[in-house]
């Protein structure tokens, strides 16, 4: 047994001891604030266990593993549901990148240390009304206000908003010079006078992601995490961070054993819908590419572990996954006929195909939408040329709006 | 078996690759569609030169013991090149059924031969549409063989065809000398595949297995052959993919190139997502040979690289224009191609259906 195959062994036991406190059956019909406070629990549990931040130096309170200790242990917990998706954007991006670009070490230390025992949430405000995919249009701007800084704007798409403590915000600080210039990366106390946060209720039910509002919100200059006008460039690597993650074949919907036990217990046509040509040719088309993709992962795995840089088709997961997901939950429902309407907003969307289709256009949009992913592939990898961009070299505030 | 290709696998590729594009070129494979009976003797000569078909043969016939990732690599290239005669997987598929179900003495007969490439084997499975049947169409009685088998690859050149038959009452495979066997060629859209309708009359054959185990054994050969041409398949997608994005950067339409234009950049970045899913299948089925799971492997292989390659055949041409579809361009060997590799060793509606009886339990 290799290392890392002794890590996943211990890491699954640990992980399936949780279960009775923390898992799917634990945290039915709890409202939202209690389900919040069981993951600050279990967050707490992860971090006593050494499963908080595995792969961050030891002088924050991490492991000092490496990526691939992080992607195993997150491979294995994804099977359970546990409660930790409120600490999944907090833990993912901003407190790395705190890591990396915060002043103040003794500062940083101590939030690092409570955001991995669950004790404190940060979020991440990037996406604006004016600019999603286009991040360098934004337009919250942070003027200069005495010693420090004072912001006025908006932010959408907040997740966790609602219940953060801090948050690392890129904003304007010069509008004169042309859009990826004009940038600063900032960390804002979310409960600071003048922030407002107001929870968007998405197509699902649930309300994760925010608008976040700021009205003359102050701000030392020590809250600044790069240079005035060099904001993008921190914001770019706050998005690189998460380049090892752990990845789902089922897109992070339901896995196709559960398609194929649908279709052998749904009657059509007089027969079992697995006999029927139509349901076997997309069993058959999604599970060559759900193994594609597992082989993808695995060869990616194998060359961590050799050492080596994993290829840039790593990047196909999140494009290829969850629009099939999203199409398989369409037949799934459609399988069921007229008893496919019932719908729970509680269900989880990786055991039920109702949840997973109506919050699959979530997963194509947020992290980079199927198009600017398409982009990506062909401009960095197979170096086709970017699209035509008007506003390239022209100052912010002269881009016709 | 690793999933990262070794030092010596590497070599196999970069070194098949020099090969065959200095020695393949489609103003030599362009007139081959217009005649049948007819293949590219360079790509041939090649083969055997370079030890491609001993390479995944036992030592002790005159093979080189290595095995499907080693030739999945040079039918890889075989694929970009356009390989100029289907020998390398109809060959390799009758060898396998002799070494795996064969006596001492087929074996020794065979075997060496088909590693020199002096012997040229096919595989006769298939029954009109259906890859595999449970009683084939032709018949073996007191050793011989009587019944037409439509459509075999490689038919019009073979020396020897495996053949999967009705034994009577229970399928049997059995080896056919093809000397004295009437070929009728089919002219058809990739006539250096040299297909042919085999009529048997009486033909005497040595049998390899008999009974319900020969349908298993005919299977796996067809699995064993399913990830070699896999291999080709996603050779050739990956060709039509550097093509399409070859042309697009260069070609200007509207004051810039037509590859900053999002309708042509997404579909070449959509061909990507084919070629790199059929080249991790590939590799997956590849390490597999041996396993449980190996008939699964293959058949995802196969799918993915059928999708493959008739959508970057498809999208390759399409994004040229109406220069995609002259002969003198010559893409439409690869639009041919793909479309014959679909048919060979089983189409995909094959091998969705037999995935799909492994996923369900349905099959053993």
């Amino acid at each position: 047994m290799s290392d890392l195959d002794a890590y996943r062994t211990k890491a699954a036991a640990w992980l399936e001891s949780m279960v009775p406190a923390y898992g799917k059956e634990a945290r039915k019909g709890l409202s939202e604030a209690d389900d919040l406070a069981l993951g600050r629990r279990y967050q707490r549990a992860k971090f006593d266990a050494g499963y908080a931040g595995i792969n961050w130096p030891t002088e924050y309170g991490g492991q000092g593993l490496g990526h691939l200790e992080k992607v195993t242990f997150d491979g294995e917990e994804m099977k359970h549901g546990f409660p930790s998706f409120y600490f999944g954007i907090s833990l993912g991006m901003p407190i790395p990148v705190l890591m990396q670009f915060g002043s103040d070490k003794e500062f940083v230390k101590e939030r690092v240390l409570k955001a991995l025992k669950g004790e404190e949430i940060w979020c991440q405000l990037f996406s604006e009304p004016s600019g999603g995919s286009d991040l360098a249009g934004l337009r919250t701007k942070a003027d200069i206000d005495g010693n420090g800084w004072k912001i006025n704007g908006q932010k959408i798409w907040t997740s966790w908003a609602q219940y953060s403590d801090y948050g690392v915000i890129v904003v304007r600080t010069d509008p004169n010079v042309p859009k990826h210039k004009g940038l600063t990366y900032f960390w804002v106390d979310m409960k600071a006078p003048g922030v407002t946060v107001r929870p968007i209720k998405l197509v699902g039910g649930d309300s994760h992601v925010n608008e976040v509002f700021f009205d003359d919100v102050k701000i030392g200059d020590d809250h600044r995490m790069s240079p005035v006008g060099g904001g993008f460039a921190v914001a770019i690597a706050t998005l690189m961070i998460e380049r090892y993650v752990a990845t789902d074949s089922a897109g992070f919907g339901p896995h196709l054993d559960l398609f194929v036990d649908l279709a052998k217990d749904t009657e059509l046509n007089g027969k079992p819908a697995i006999e029927d040509g139509r349901i076997r040719q997309q069993i058959a088309r999604n599970y060559a590419m759900r193994n594609g993709l597992q082989s993808i992962t695995a060869r990616a795995m194998a060359m961590m572990q050799a050492g080596m840089v994993p290829g840039p088709e790593g990047s196909l997961n999140k494009l290829v996954a969850v629009r099939s997901r999203q199409k398989l939950s369409e037949l799934a429902i459609d399988l069921q006929g007229s008893g496919g309407f019932a719908y729970d907003d509680h269900a989880s969307q990786k055991e039920n195909w109702t949840s997973s289709w109506i919050n699959a256009p979530t997963g194509r949009i947020a992290g980079g939408s199927d198009e600017t992913l398409l982009n990506t592939i062909a401009e960095k990898i197979l170096g086709l040329p970017q699209d035509h961009r008007p506003d390239k070299g022209v100052p912010f505030n002269q881009i016709p709006a | 078996m690793s999933i990262l290709y070794d030092e010596g696998q590497q070599a196999i590729a970069t070194e098949s690759r020099r090969v065959l594009e200095a020695r393949v070129n489609k103003d030599e494979l362009l007139p081959l569609l217009e005649v049948t009976g007819q293949f590219h003797n360079g790509f041939w000569t090649t083969a055997k030169e370079q030890g491609w078909t001993a390479l995944a043969l036992p030592e002790a016939y005159g093979g080189l013991d290595l095995g499907l990732v080693e030739l999945g690599l040079i039918a890889h290239q075989a694929g970009r090149s356009l390989s100029g005669a289907p020998f390398l997987t109809g060959s390799f598929g009758a060898a396998k059924a002799i070494e795996l179900y064969g006596s001492d003495e087929q074996k020794a007969k065979y075997l060496p031969s088909l590693a020199s490439g002096e012997t040229i084997g096919a595989i006769a499975f298939a029954s009109g549409s259906n890859a595999l049947p449970v009683l084939p169409s032709v018949t073996v009685t007191d050793n011989r063989l009587s019944g037409t088998k439509t459509g075999v690859a490689g038919g019009l050149a073979a020396d020897i065809a495996v053949v999967y038959a009705n034994g009577p009452g229970m399928p049997v495979l059995v080896i056919a000398e093809l000397a004295d066997v009437t070929r009728n060629a089919i002219d058809s859209f990739d006539n250096s595949r040299l297909y042919a309708d085999l009529v048997f009359d009486a033909t005497p054959v040595e049998t390899l297995v008999l009974g319900g185990a020969a349908r298993d054994a005919a299977l796996h050969i067809l699995a064993l052959q399913a990830v070699i041409a896999a291999h080709e398949q996603t050779g050739g997608a990956e060709a039509m993919m550097e093509i399409a994005r070859d042309y697009a950067v260069t070609r200007r339409a509207f004051g810039q190139v037509i590859g900053a234009f999002q309708s042509i950049k997404h579909r070449i970045a959509e061909l990507y997502g084919f070629v790199e899913l059929a080249r991790a299948n590939c590799i997956h089925a590849a390490s597999r040979e041996g396993q449980a799971d190996f008939i699964t492997a293959a058949a995802a292989a196969r799918i993915s690289a059928t999708e493959a390659y008739d959508s970057a055949s498809r999208d390759c041409v399409q994004i040229h224009g109406g220069m995609g579809v002259t002969w003198e361009l010559g893409l439409h060997l690869h639009t041919r191609r793909a479309r014959s590799l679909a048919i060979e060793q089983g189409n995909l509606l094959f091998w969705e259906d037999i995935l799909v009886d492994r996923l369900t339990g349905e099959a053993a």
